[in-house]
């Protein structure tokens, strides 16, 4: 009867909708959740490159690295995540701190760096350095030009009238990036005249963007005149030939260890673990350049890339990743700061 | 047990509004009576508290000496013809006739056959494959009557439906009705607000208003003996006329209409100020001096009959007349009024 | 019947795992300790359950399943994951724990509920109709979980600290707080409360949109230029559009280089600035998404002024501005009031334009998404921020209801009303024109920027074509296991087709039973159903995923993270697509065919299924559409309930177009446009060949304004 047929068409039509929408993948190997805290086209590289390897299934969410944290706290009870790859160090090491993290040694550790150790050591093995990149910004060249002013080359030259309206920094409280900043500047000139340089900058900022490489990006783009962001980040945006020129602050900067940890409580622990010794091998390493991220790797083997940021010639400040990657810190730094700097508005 | 439905002190209130209000009546079996009133009288609410789509605030409802008072209409063995047929548009002719007996329980074959049948029976041959929309007026209503009696209800409840045929197919399709209730012996519950349709069909008529019963009588006993008022000026075309009476027998009782003295049953009515329904074909008009005194105000010529209104200054009251053909009158004419006592009753004032 | 339902509930006790949402075969083929049944799992608070059921054999159905309810719930919320959950009841010792309910639960639970509905029917509730009163009983249920709980859970985290601690002292320095309230702006210098800034973006943006829309009706009615159609099809597009893209597209041509400002700048010399980011960004996105509504019930108010009253005045010597003044206005009015407050409570509910477009203007919706996806992790401000939101949404949702809900207001007599309406006054045409067609114009860029932008190298710069950002998102790449997607887009966007799809029958379901049981059923406390029903349309999305996050991260009933979580937030949000079109179209359908059915001895579910489904199935179909193209569509709520595992569509292209890859936003909203599109276009193609006639289609106006 009528309504026979209706039914009977619905279920197919249910049928086709439901096979159009399955992915024709081959069955997987085994499953594994990365939580990457990278950019998109390097998490998307690796965890394609690594699917293509071994045929593990990885579902991958990229997310900055505070959010990753906050998600981390979030799910404690129950973890939904098997390994957290990549983002600023500084969450890693919180993380690693309130228990959120699972200690590991890989064997590939002795191979690395003495950054990439040493930051190991201090999360007492719950986190491993894979990248480091210098926090700097970038200007946009033809801006700067058609006003005809001066290139910032210094942290104090960003406060400076002209650039009123100008600068474009993350917001702290979501991105790791700007919370490097902002640790950076009270190390480089003690809190409290950190605080009043923020608020001075803070006059001059236009925008705190959610995602820490998004001021790069408007750099490049010429929504903001200087975006402060990684090294690296700006780099990436003037090797896509925007006009945009990267700049170490003459003062002195900070930089990021970029980590990698194991959640605690994995489902898939044995493949997450699988996944963090290969993600220290050298050839995973170079899939960052290749994908236009150009931080130093941490694998003595891994070449570096030509276009990274020369560490010879950027004043590395002595970061006490021991202090600013403390949870207590961190929650009374982004508290002051957010009082007494991001809601006084402009 | 003869009686198909009984309501026993049955109301059916919204809030304060009380739609039906505490009635009873019964239908004997295989009769066809007739709810009448005008709308908003409680008539419909009461053919589908008998259907179970409504249920009584109060009261109690027997069908085939059973009570349904909380049964739901799927529970109850009676069918619907509704007003604007129902018919199911997306099933055919034949599976809407099938319906019921589906539900029932009843095989697809068997059900099919039985249908076919009942469709023959309202004359509907031929057409089982077509959809309602496709139909005329006339044969969706025979479809709905189909679909209804297939069932063999003990009680058919009919709601209006005659409502949406035109004036010529009316009076056929209402003598179908009732031929087919008498031919398979039915007890059916018609609904209807138009007298000339319920005087037609019915066995018996319950006269409804403001949710009460006002009269419950054969046809003949409410054209010629209206218990009041209402009752009275709702069935036929009847004159309400001023009138005194004072009883002088057993039955008989002296009413002056006016200045005429007739001779009438007083039906129960007491002495004093009383109306006497007067019907129109038995009124005389003669020649002035004789009877009332009156003149002619409206005269209408209708082919088969003619009609007048005739002023009666001495009652301060316009009569309406039927007369036959032969007996021209021109408007303002002096006439004299005299009645047939046949067609007149006494009714209780107010 | 009743036997079916007793068999349930000792199923879910006795056979089905208790704990776990994973599929029943895998938690019982894993043979893990919570996957056993209730009374196999070693948990002695679960045995008396047992009671219920017993209770239930023996005929107390009504008792059975309150006293089994009220069980499941008790030892659910006082005993939890890491022991016991309520801290103030000050129980010591050994915490007993235990994890989420699952389906041996959830099948316990549904037949409680139904031994209820079976045992009040006999007691001849609802005319002792079981069905009614099931059907009843579940969607109450499902709102009493689904949209109260969450709700409630907000409520009970606004008066806590971060940590959990029950500090109520603390709530009215949250609630009252500057960065809410502050009124700082008026003076110069520092911002407004948040609270103030959203109220004038949706004030702003209610009285711009019901002006445009009105200007577009008009031109639509009372000229005689061809734009109804065009105009019809424009105001589609935002239905199927995700709601930021707009925001992206006004970046793109507006922004600091965007493609008006650099020709400005080149042309004129005008200087750049980024005016576009904060309130007028937001509310030109906001106009050009919220605009179509206001027309279409504007559309249907002008339309339904009869012209015999214009012409009635102008006999009467009234002039074209008189007769507009004197008569039409005032008749329009309410029209204008309803438009009004549809786009007010739109704006107030909007997340993704202010987060898109908005720089430093917050407003509350992004507000609460910072405040919980930030390193802050602040529940309680973001909980306190909703409780604000949501009294003003629900605040001007009443107010829309109780004012203009059932009042009637235009002159439609159902009759043909011959006569020409009046023309508009000459000044009043120019003005509206003036607005429409540059107005038309930018949403034409607008959708070609959407479009197009995503196959140009850098939209404003180098327009050279690429496929580059197609292949990014959507590629296919061969690999160790044969072919599979590479693209990023690929995982995100089925994903998002699975759960909308899994969705989209349960919300039709649900929507369409709601509609029935409030147009034609009649029972006690109708009136508090159809509030509470209503009630889930005006919650915010962003309220909605919070509250989600707060009620269902933990036991008792723990979702977050699942497919499960996402498809219900799509159900209960879409619901009332549902709704309005069942009661639009069983408003159409004569109550007699359902009475015939059930005097023909059919019951309630057979005449459902047998008489109502067919006549409404093309509202069902319709609904089902809408309801998936929403699904599709929507940021706001989901974007707190995604996961590694399940990532939707939007999500992933609010993170593209935050990091600044327009390019691969762009490409993924125009894939998704015309996937939407196409999906619109073919069912109503199929549903239109099927029709039985004379039955509506669902107007669009019903639709757009849920």
């Amino acid at each position: 009867m009528f309504q026979r047929a209706f039914i009977r068409r619905g279920l197919t039509f249910a049928a086709l909708l439901a096979a159009a929408v399955t992915p024709s993948l081959a069955r997987a190997q085994g499953t594994l959740v990365v939580y990457c805290g990278v950019d998109e086209a390097w998490c998307r590289a690796m965890t394609t490159t690594y699917e293509k390897q071994t045929g593990v299934h990885v579902d991958m969410t990229r997310q900055s690295a505070g959010e990753i944290y906050a998600r981390l706290r979030a799910e404690k009870d129950n973890p939904r995540g098997d390994i957290w790859w990549g983002g600023t160090g500084d969450p890693h090491l919180q993380a690693a701190d309130e228990g959120l993290t699972e200690e590991y040694k890989s064997a590939a550790l002795p191979q690395l760096r003495d950054w990439a150790q040493r930051q190991a050591e201090r999360a007492k093995y719950r986190t491993v350095g894979i990248y480091l990149g210098a926090l700097g910004f970038g200007y946009n060249k033809e801006e700067l030009a058609r006003r005809k002013l001066a290139a910032p080359a210094c942290w104090a030259d960003l406060i400076k009238p002209e650039f009123k309206g100008e600068v474009q920094m993350a917001d702290p409280n979501s991105s790791g990036t700007a919370w490097t900043a902002l640790a950076t500047i009270v190390q480089l000139m003690g809190e409290d005249k950190a605080f009043d340089y923020l608020k001075k900058l803070n006059g001059n900022i236009n925008e705190y963007t959610k995602a820490g490489a998004a001021p790069a990006q408007a750099a490049g783009k010429g929504e903001t005149l200087v975006g402060i962001a990684f090294q690296h980040d700006v780099i990436d945006v003037a090797k896509r030939g925007f006009p945009v020129q990267v700049v170490s602050p003459c003062e002195g900067t900070g930089y990021e260890i970029g980590s990698m940890s194991l959640i605690k409580g994995a489902r898939h622990m044995d493949e997450a673990k699988k996944f963090y010794d290969w993600a220290l091998t050298p050839d995973a390493q170079k899939i960052g350049a290749a994908n236009g991220s150009y931080q130093m790797p941490s694998n003595n083997a891994t070449p570096i890339p030509p276009e990274a940021p020369d560490l010879s010639k950027i004043k590395l400040i002595e970061y006490d990743f021991a202090k600013f990657g403390s949870s207590a810190e961190r929650r009374r730094l982004l508290a002051r700061w957010s009082t007494e700097v991001k809601n006084q508005g402009r | 047990m003869s009686d198909a439905v009984i309501f026993r002190g049955v109301s059916k209130r919204y809030g304060q509004f009380a739609a039906v209000d505490v009635i009873d009546f019964t239908i004997a079996k295989g009769t066809l009576v007739t709810l009448l009133g005008p709308s908003g009288c409680g008539k419909t609410t009461t053919l589908r508290l008998v259907a179970g789509l409504e249920h009584a605030s109060s009261g109690r409802i027997e069908i085939g000496g059973k009570d349904v008072t909380n049964l739901s209409a799927a529970e109850r063995d009676v069918s619907m013809v509704f007003q604007s047929y129902a018919l199911f548009p997306h099933m055919t002719v034949l599976e809407n006739a099938c319906y019921g007996l589906r539900a029932s329980g009843i095989a697809r074959g068997r059900a099919e056959a039985m249908a076919a049948e009942k469709l023959a029976l309202v004359g509907l041959e031929g057409l089982e494959r077509r959809l309602p929309s496709q139909l005329s007026g006339g044969q969706q209503q025979r479809v709905a009557v189909a679909r209804a009696i297939v069932l063999e209800p003990k009680v058919l409840l009919f709601d209006e439906p005659l409502s949406n045929l035109d004036a010529k197919l009316r009076r056929h399709v209402r003598e179908e009705i009732r031929g087919l209730q008498q031919q398979l012996g039915l007890t059916v519950v018609y609904v209807t607000h138009d007298q000339q349709e319920a005087l037609a069909v019915s066995d018996r008529i319950i006269v409804m208003n403001a949710g009460r019963i006002a009269q419950d009588g054969t046809p003949r006993e409410l054209y010629e003996a209206p218990r009041n008022r209402f009752v009275a000026d709702f069935i036929g075309d009847a004159n309400l006329l001023p009138a005194t009476l004072r009883r002088t027998g057993a039955t008989e009782a002296e009413v002056r209409i006016g200045t005429l003295s007739l001779t009438l049953p007083h039906r129960g009515v007491a002495d004093g100020a009383v109306l006497v329904a007067v019907q129109p074909h038995s009124v005389r008009l003669g020649a002035a001096g004789e009877g009332l005194a009156g003149t002619v105000a409206k005269a209408a010529y209708l082919g088969s009959h003619r009609e007048y209104e005739v002023a009666l200054p001495g009652l301060a009251h316009e009569l309406f007349v039927v007369a036959p053909v032969a007996q021209p009158l021109a408007a303002g004419e002096a006439v004299g009024v005299a009645f047939d006592p046949a067609g007149l009753a006494v009714v209780p004032e107010g | 019947m009743t036997r079916l339902w007793l068999l349930l509930g000792a199923v879910g006790l006795v056979l089905l795992p208790w704990y776990g949402l994973e599929t029943p075969a895998a938690s019982v083929l894993g043979l893990r300790a919570e996957a056993a049944p209730a009374l196999f799992a070693g948990r002695w608070w679960l045995w008396p359950l047992v009671v219920p059921l017993g209770m239930a054999f023996a005929g107390w159905l009504v008792p059975a399943g309150v006293a089994g309810l009220a069980w499941m719930a008790g030892q659910g919320l006082v005993i939890g994951l890491r022991g016991w959950g309520i801290s103030w009841l000050g129980l010591a010792g050994a915490a007993p724990a235990q994890a989420a309910m699952g389906w041996g639960a959830a099948a316990f639970a549904l037949a409680c509920l139904m031994w209820i509905a079976i045992g009040l029917a006999r007691r001849g509730w609802c005319r002792g109709d079981v069905f009614v009163l099931g059907a009843l009983l579940l969607i109450t249920g499902l709102i009493a979980l689904f949209v109260a709980w969450p709700v409630l859970s907000i409520l009970s985290s606004a008066v806590r600290d971060n940590a959990g601690a029950f500090t109520p002292g603390a709530l009215p320095d949250k609630l009252f707080n500057r960065a809410i309230w502050g009124l700082d702006c008026l003076g110069g210098g520092r911002g407004c409360g948040v609270a103030w800034n959203t109220l004038a973006q949706a004030l702003v943006v209610g009285v711009l949109a019901t002006l445009l829309g009105l200007a577009f009706a008009l031109v639509a009615v009372r000229t005689q230029l061809p734009l109804k159609p065009l105009v019809r099809v424009l105001s589609l597009l935002p239905v199927i559009t995700p709601p930021f893209v707009i925001g992206l597209a006004l970046i793109l041509l507006f922004g600091r280089v965007g493609v008006v400002t650099n020709f400005l700048a080149n042309s004129f010399d005008i200087p750049r600035t980024r005016w576009i980011y904060g309130m007028p960004g937001i509310t030109i996105a906001q106009l050009l998404a919220f605009t179509p509504i206001a027309f279409l019930v504007l559309l249907g108010v002008l339309e339904g002024v009869a012209p015999s009253l214009e012409e009635a005045a102008s006999t009467l010597r009234a002039g074209r501005w008189q007769v507009f003044r004197t008569v039409t206005w005032p008749l329009i009015r309410p029209g204008l009031a309803n438009a009004f407050l549809i786009s007010f409570i739109e704006s107030l509910a909007d997340f993704a334009n202010p987060l898109m477009i908005g720089g430093n203007f917050n407003v509350l919706s992004t507000d609460i998404f910072f405040a919980v996806v930030g390193a802050a992790h602040d529940q309680s401000r973001a909980a306190v921020l909703s409780i604000v939101l949501l009294v003003f949404t629900l605040t001007a949702f009443l107010a829309q209801r109780a004012w203009i809900g059932g009042r009637s207001y235009t002159t439609v007599t159902g009759k043909g009303d011959a006569g020409l309406s009046a023309p508009l006054p000459l000044g009043l045409k120019a003005a509206c024109l003036g607005v429409v067609v540059p107005w038309l114009v930018l949403t034409v860029v607008v959708y070609g920027i959407i479009l197009g932008g995503g196959f140009v190298k850098t939209f404003g710069r180098d327009y050279t074509p690429t496929l580059d950002y197609f292949l990014t998102a959507f590629s296919i790449d061969r690999g160790v296991g044969g072919w599979f997607l590479s693209g990023s887009g690929w995982r995100s966007f089925i994903t998002t087709m699975q759960l909308a799809a899994i969705a989209t029958p349960v919300t039709a379901f649900l929507g369409l039973l709601t509609a029935w049981l409030l147009s034609r059923q009649d029972f006690a406390g109708k009136w508090a159903f159809e509030f509470a029903t209503m009630m889930s349309f005006a919650i915010p999305g962003t309220v909605v995923g919070i509250s989600y996050i707060l009620a269902f991260n933990v036991p008792p009933v723990e979702l977050t993270g699942t497919g499960l979580i996402i498809i219900i937030s799509f159900v209960f949000r879409n619901m009332p697509v549902g709704i309005r079109a069942g009661l639009a179209n069983l408003a159409q359908i004569d109550r007699s065919l359902d009475e015939a059915s059930m005097t023909l001895r059919a019951g309630t579910a057979r005449t459902l299924r047998l008489v109502l489904v067919p006549i409404l199935r093309p509202a069902i179909v319709t609904a089902m559409v809408y309801g998936f193209v929403r699904a599709v569509t929507t940021v706001s709520a989901v974007i707190f309930l995604v996961s590694g595992e399940y990532n939707l569509a939007t999500v992933y292209i609010v993170g593209r177009a935050d990091v600044g890859e327009y390019g691969v936003a762009l490409v993924y909203s125009a894939v998704l446009i015309v996937t939407m599109a196409a999906v619109l276009v073919g069912i109503s193609a199929m549903v239109g060949r099927q029709r039985i006639g004379r039955r509506g289609t669902l107007p669009a106006a019903e639709l757009a304004t849920t």
